[in-house]
């Protein structure tokens, strides 16, 4: 029986990267652009520059990317080389591949994004929990509802309030920038220490913006939960305030969070593209907002499928790691 | 607490999640994780080990009054020094400090800088033959010294390389590159080239070749592959110690031949951090004004004149071309004109263009997007000394009073349109068998912003249909020659009017559904205009009759409105002298170049900042 | 991230009456807060397209840069637009982008949440497993890369929608199916189906009331989701350029350095606006949420 989970969710997980391969692969076809072109036009943008014959140029790189080929045998080719984790090279860095690129700006994206929501998910849910717990004190579970009238403010919206203020008219945290100008990241802690200073705003915009939505779903399951069965039993044995919070509701009211979690981790990507270009932080929100900018499409098929691998990775270990955590689901 | 494991397990699955995808998806080691944690120290499981290594020992503290620190979007790949790699045009990005021309041309000094060759000049009348000279101390980084050997490959592989940026000038006029000895190298030229010298040869502003090692090359099996790296064996006086995602480094190196040479004084700036703003040219704007205000950044690429402004009034430190007043900047050689293809209806019919152009309000756009400066434009090429003496001449002036290519006439422009068979329809816009004029305007966010909005409006009072297009697909556009009109500018004409008139000449305009060259947006084609061009060709600019073929092609330019002319560019440049002085300004031209960092002759600016310490 | 609480529970009864909701209501401040702020927001709009002149919303109608004055309420922007003008026309636009995605996404939820559950068999496996296939890819990546691969022309207001909604109909279809799954189990159904009542029948007559609260609350949720997408395509330069929607006028300013140069009022009105919208979606669903879920309301 377990077996059979385990294959089907593999089954299950591959059939995602399909489908998310195959969708990345066509739309960017539907229009005529073609990236090549478009990248001899970045290099004209200030003018001046004539390359010899713009046509032999292009046609040798068509060439190179196999642009020239019918599309079924590109999108096979495609498919091919994804089988063989093979994401490609560049179009507009050139001769870099995607997997160095993704590798590059990775820790960025982890550094902020995952961190951030991470931190968000556990502010949340405790806060969303007590919330929904009658015994809390009032103004215990009244604090959650700045957070909650928080959710209407994006993200962007924030971190350019937050430029502004804090740190252009404060001074109190830098402009932006992944670490100070001129410095080289090393293994010291004094560069540690600066690039968590650059960090902070950045994270505070995504933070604030993100935790209202845990807060409230969080709420609504532990409201849910209060009336089960379990709840009310360990109630009656007469098991302390505390105890119960924590072992019978918490814990329940937590796990479909989880599901929840992975998929938020695939959306903060939408707020990060944002903050990351207005802070300057070299992430993967970054590397695909220039890949799109410049129609690059492999990389944006790398990016793409390399997040939803991913998230669908992350669902499908949680879900096969639930038995773990709760006893109850079993097969 | 079981919460506390709960979420400690939780993170450790997630990152180990995405790092093993992240393995699986590169060859490179797994490792090359974050440099450092989140503010959420007290997380254990975000603490990760940070993995970049420092660069290779030797990598000295430079004092930030040691440092210039320059604001740009760097987009090419990492590691691509080489010159001729392919796509190429990485001297914006920092690379312009490490190679070097045989001369540089300064142009508010108005003068021709001999740097590489101590001499270079035409030794028949008939501007066929050239004869360069090089400077004997001149030397690459790794201390071989540069010789005519340099210069014969350089001219060879851009005639043998049709990848390379003047391969086409090249096949165009040169016949034969010849080493007469170590030092010297004789050119003959196929038909007269009187502009060539100027042109290809001297590096100002974009434009012009730097002189290539040929020592290098001859290990390399495909030059326009071989990225070059940081080590690449260069002539110029800085070079890369360390490049990332967000900065390039710059030292100087003490054994600059140029130093010895006697040519220039050791630079103070010691070294240069190129900080990447990322994304496209021109974005986040917004941020790097501020941080130019807090001296952070001592230049970054030019921005819009009203943020220049308020950038100078909350720091009185920060200066630009002229100073404190309007407008802020100085002229760059690449006046903006919207582009239409001449071959495609209806802009192929000269009373939609003309009617096009009526609808432009000149003065508007001074006081909207210019503060009152006095931008907007009727010419393709920038007035500099020798084009304003070319425009001011009688027979130019007349031009101007015959056709008024500046003035404004929405009723002409509905006469214009009339005339053709317009109409106009219910929603106020010009309409034929059904068809409005589509005046989409292609143009680039990071650059355009403040000015295509303004011509969509105007364009739309009138009767053309416009919108704007900022996407990515603008420029691929204007290379098809989609219907609408292309906003972009000339970069051409320096000195005299040829090399912008010669954009409009017949051998460059594609048929309809094939690709334009660079610059030949408008596929003009008139066999009368390409005959005074020809006639212009071989004659220097101080021919008479170049003067009066010039006032020729001029008054066909209007006459035709073969683009539509609309402003000057200005470059509004911030320079901080809170660490560096002596940039180049209107009233201290310094080594005589223009400001812009990022143009060959940046070189020139950063090695002429003068400390303030 | 959502917050419409998907609940096997059993126990929710047939809902007695309306008053007894409208009576709820006064009863539940998170719900009462978000309705008003709606409510002044439409009023805002429909005023305003009766007040203004939509002309002047657009580049270069009246004197540009000017702050908040009798004449210019919001003041005027850089490229002369007169900021009351544009907030009323962008309102209306980023409404209209977040309904139409809303509506034509929940009405696909509601159309193959029906059907998967009620007929179940193969066409539930295809249809759960198509929405679950396609839940874990980003959304919003994907409405990046198709607003990027079309041409400018094509990037209308109505085409806008279509991008948001093209992968927002997944959840509500989930949501949906299972609740009329659940409702599917309960007393008052068999009973109709025992006094001889057909599926059409049933599902309009039985099980469609019952719904609604949840339909609603995913509608809501629905434009939310659109106006957060539609505001993050404007503000990444995928949207309709010339056209004062609120992501364009906030992103217009920060490209211009509004804050930098003095202009306060340029990003400050639409900003406000669109967290007005926001967050009265925000309360809205979730007041409806605890309506539909008795349990929820319980504890109030």
């Amino acid at each position: 029986m377990k077996i059979r989970k385990i294959i089907e969710r593999i089954f299950f997980f591959l059939l995602v990267v399909w489908a998310a391969s195959t969708i990345t692969f066509f739309i960017p076809r539907i229009s005529s652009r073609n990236p090549v072109r478009e990248r001899f036009g970045q290099l004209a943008r200030s003018g001046g520059f004539a390359p010899a014959d713009l046509e032999i140029i292009i046609e040798s790189f068509n060439q190179k990317f196999g642009l020239d080929l019918p599309l079924w045998e590109q999108y096979t080719n495609y498919v091919g080389s994804l089988a063989r984790l093979d994401l490609g090279v560049s179009m507009f860095q050139f001769p870099k591949t995607v997997g160095e690129l993704i590798n590059e700006s990775l820790p960025w994206t982890i550094g902020l994004l995952v961190t951030t929501t991470i931190l968000s998910f556990i502010i949340g849910n405790l806060m969303g929990a007590i919330a929904a717990w009658p015994k809390a004190p009032r103004w215990l579970r009244n604090l959650a509802m700045p957070f909650v009238l928080f959710m209407g403010v994006p993200p962007v919206l924030l971190a350019i309030f937050l430029l502004f203020f804090i740190a252009f008219r404060l001074k109190f945290l830098p402009l932006g920038g992944a670490y100070s100008i001129g410095t080289v990241p090393n293994l010291s802690l004094e560069f540690a220490l600066d690039v968590l200073k650059h960090q902070i705003l950045p994270a505070t915009a995504m933070i604030f913006g993100s935790v209202g939505g845990w807060v409230l779903s969080m709420r609504g399951m532990g409201i849910t939960i209060q009336g089960e069965d379990y709840v009310l039993f360990a109630e009656h044995k007469g098991l302390s305030g505390f105890t119960i919070f924590k072992d019978y509701y918490l814990r329940n009211a937590l796990l479909p969070q989880v599901t929840a979690f992975a998929l938020a981790l695939g959306n903060v990507v939408s707020s990060g593209i944002i903050i990351e270009q207005l802070f300057g932080l070299p992430g993967i929100g970054t590397l695909l907002h220039n890949a799109i900018k410049f129609n690059d499409f492999v990389v944006i098929y790398g990016v793409v499928l390399f997040i939803t691998i991913a998230i669908a990775a992350l669902m499908v270990f949680v879900e096969l790691l639930y038995p773990l955590l709760d006893p109850r689901i079993q097969d | 607490m079981k919460l506390k494991k709960l979420s400690i397990l939780f993170v450790f699955v997630i990152i180990a999640t995405l790092l093993a995808a992240c393995g699986g998806a590169a060859d490179t080691a797994p490792e090359a994780a974050e440099p450092a944690a989140e503010e959420s120290a007290a997380e254990p499981a975000a603490e990760e080990p940070a993995a970049e290594e420092p660069a290779d020992g030797g990598f000295a503290e430079v004092a930030r009054e040691d440092t210039a620190v320059l604001g740009w979007s760097i987009s090419s790949p990492i590691g691509v020094t080489n010159p001729w790699a392919v796509p190429g045009y990485t001297h914006q990005e920092g690379n312009n400090f490490l190679w070097e021309p045989l001369y540089w041309f300064g142009i508010f000094s108005d003068e021709e800088i001999p740097w590489l060759a101590q001499n270079m000049e035409y030794t028949n009348d008939d501007f066929t033959q050239m004869v360069i000279e090089l400077n004997p101390l001149a030397k690459w980084s790794d201390g071989v010294a540069v010789t005519s050997a340099d210069v014969v490959f350089t001219f060879e592989g851009q005639m043998t390389d049709e990848k390379l940026a003047y391969h086409e000038a090249f096949v165009q006029f040169v016949d034969s590159v010849v080493a007469v000895d170590d030092l010297t190298v004789e050119v003959n030229f196929k038909i007269p080239a009187p502009r060539f010298m100027f042109e290809v040869l001297m590096l100002k502003f974009d434009t012009g070749i730097p002189i290539v090692p040929a020592h290098v090359f001859a290990d390399v099996e495909n030059w326009n592959e071989f990225a070059g790296d940081l080590d690449m064996p260069h002539s110029g006086p800085y070079t890369i110690v360390n490049w990332d995602n967000n900065q390039k480094i710059f030292d100087l190196r003490e054994d600059w031949w140029a130093v010895e040479a006697g040519l220039i004084d050791t630079p103070d700036v010691k070294r240069i951090v190129m900080v990447n703003l990322g994304g496209q040219i021109g974005q986040n704007m917004d941020v790097v004004s501020q941080r130019i205000v807090n001296n952070e950044m001592d230049s970054a690429l030019g921005m819009n004149i009203v943020l220049l402004q308020s950038i100078t009034e909350k720091n009185p430190d920060v200066t630009t071309h002229t100073g404190h007043e309007a407008p802020f900047g100085y002229l760059d050689w690449w006046p903006n004109s919207l582009w239409v293809n001449t071959q495609l209806a209806p802009y192929d019919e000269v009373e939609v263009r003309n009617a096009m152009n009526r609808c432009l309000d000149r003065e508007t756009i001074n006081n909207v997007v210019y503060e009152g400066a006095e931008i907007a434009n009727v010419y393709p090429f920038p007035l500099y000394p020798g084009l304003q003496a070319f425009v001011d001449s009688p027979e130019v002036q007349a031009l101007i009073e015959k056709y008024e290519p500046g003035k404004f006439d929405p009723e002409e422009s509905k006469a214009l349109m009339e005339s053709v068979g317009f109409e106009v329809n219910g929603d106020g816009l010009f309409e034929r068998d059904g068809e409005t004029v589509s005046a989409e305007i292609h143009g680039f966010e990071g650059i355009h912003n403040n000015i295509v909005p303004v011509l969509v409006e105007m364009l739309r009072d009138c009767g053309f249909d416009s919108s704007i297009n900022f996407g990515d697909t603008a420029y691929q556009n204007m290379v098809d020659g989609a219907p609408g009109m292309y906003m972009w500018g000339h970069g051409a004409s320096l000195k005299d009017p040829y090399a912008a008139f010669e954009l409009y000449h017949g051998r460059f305009s594609t048929a309809l559904n094939s690709s334009a060259g660079t610059n030949r947006w408008s596929r003009y084609s008139n066999p009368d205009y390409d005959a005074i061009l020809d006639e212009m060709a071989p004659l220097a600019s101080d021919d008479p009759q170049f003067h009066a073929l010039a006032a020729q092609a001029m008054e066909i330019y209007w006459r035709d409105m073969i683009d539509i002319p609309v402003i000057q560019w200005l470059h509004h440049i911030p320079y901080n002298t809170t660490y560096w002085s002596n940039w180049p300004t209107a009233d201290n031209i310094g080594p005589g170049v223009n400001g812009a960092f990022w143009a060959h002759t940046g070189q020139l600016v950063i090695t002429g900042l003068e400390s303030t310490k | 991230m959502t917050t419409t609480t998907i609940t096997n529970s059993e126990e929710i009864k047939k809902p007695s009456n309306l008053s007894l909701r409208l009576g709820y209501i006064r009863r539940n401040p998170g719900l009462a807060l978000g309705v008003a702020i709606l409510i002044s927001l439409i009023l805002f709009t429909v005023i305003g397209l009766m007040n203004i002149d939509s002309d002047d919303a657009y580049p270069l109608s009246v004197m540009g840069r000017q702050a908040p004055s009798i004449e210019f309420p919001f003041g005027t922007d850089y490229f002369g637009r007169d900021l009351y003008a544009a907030l009323v026309v962008g309102m209306w636009q980023t409404a209209l982008i977040g309904v139409i995605a809303g509506a034509i996404g929940t009405f696909i939820g509601i159309i193959l949440g029906f059907v998967s559950a009620f007929y179940g068999g193969i066409l539930d496996t295809i249809i759960k497993g198509v929405c679950q296939i396609l839940m874990p890819i980003p959304v919003f990546l994907i409405q990046v890369i198709i607003a990027g691969s079309l041409n400018k022309d094509d990037v209308t207001v109505f085409t806008m929608a279509l991008i948001v909604v093209l992968l927002a109909w997944m959840w509500p279809t989930l949501v949906i199916r299972s609740q009329v799954l659940s409702m599917k189990e309960r007393q008052f159904v068999s009973v109709a189906k025992l006094s001889g009542m057909n599926n059409i029948e049933i599902i309009f007559a039985e099980i469609f009331p019952n719904l609604l609260p949840f339909i609603a609350a995913s509608f809501v949720w629905s434009v939310f989701s659109a106006v957060f997408a539609s505001f993050y395509l404007a503000v990444i330069g995928l949207g309709p350029l010339r056209e004062p929607l609120l992501g364009n006028i906030i992103w217009g300013a920060q490209s211009q350095g509004a804050f930098f140069n003095g202009w306060w009022w340029w990003p400050l009105a639409p900003a406000t606006l669109m967290v007005l919208i926001l967050t009265s979606l925000a309360l809205i669903n979730m007041g409806l949420d605890e309506l539909a879920n008795p349990r929820v309301r319980r504890t109030e």
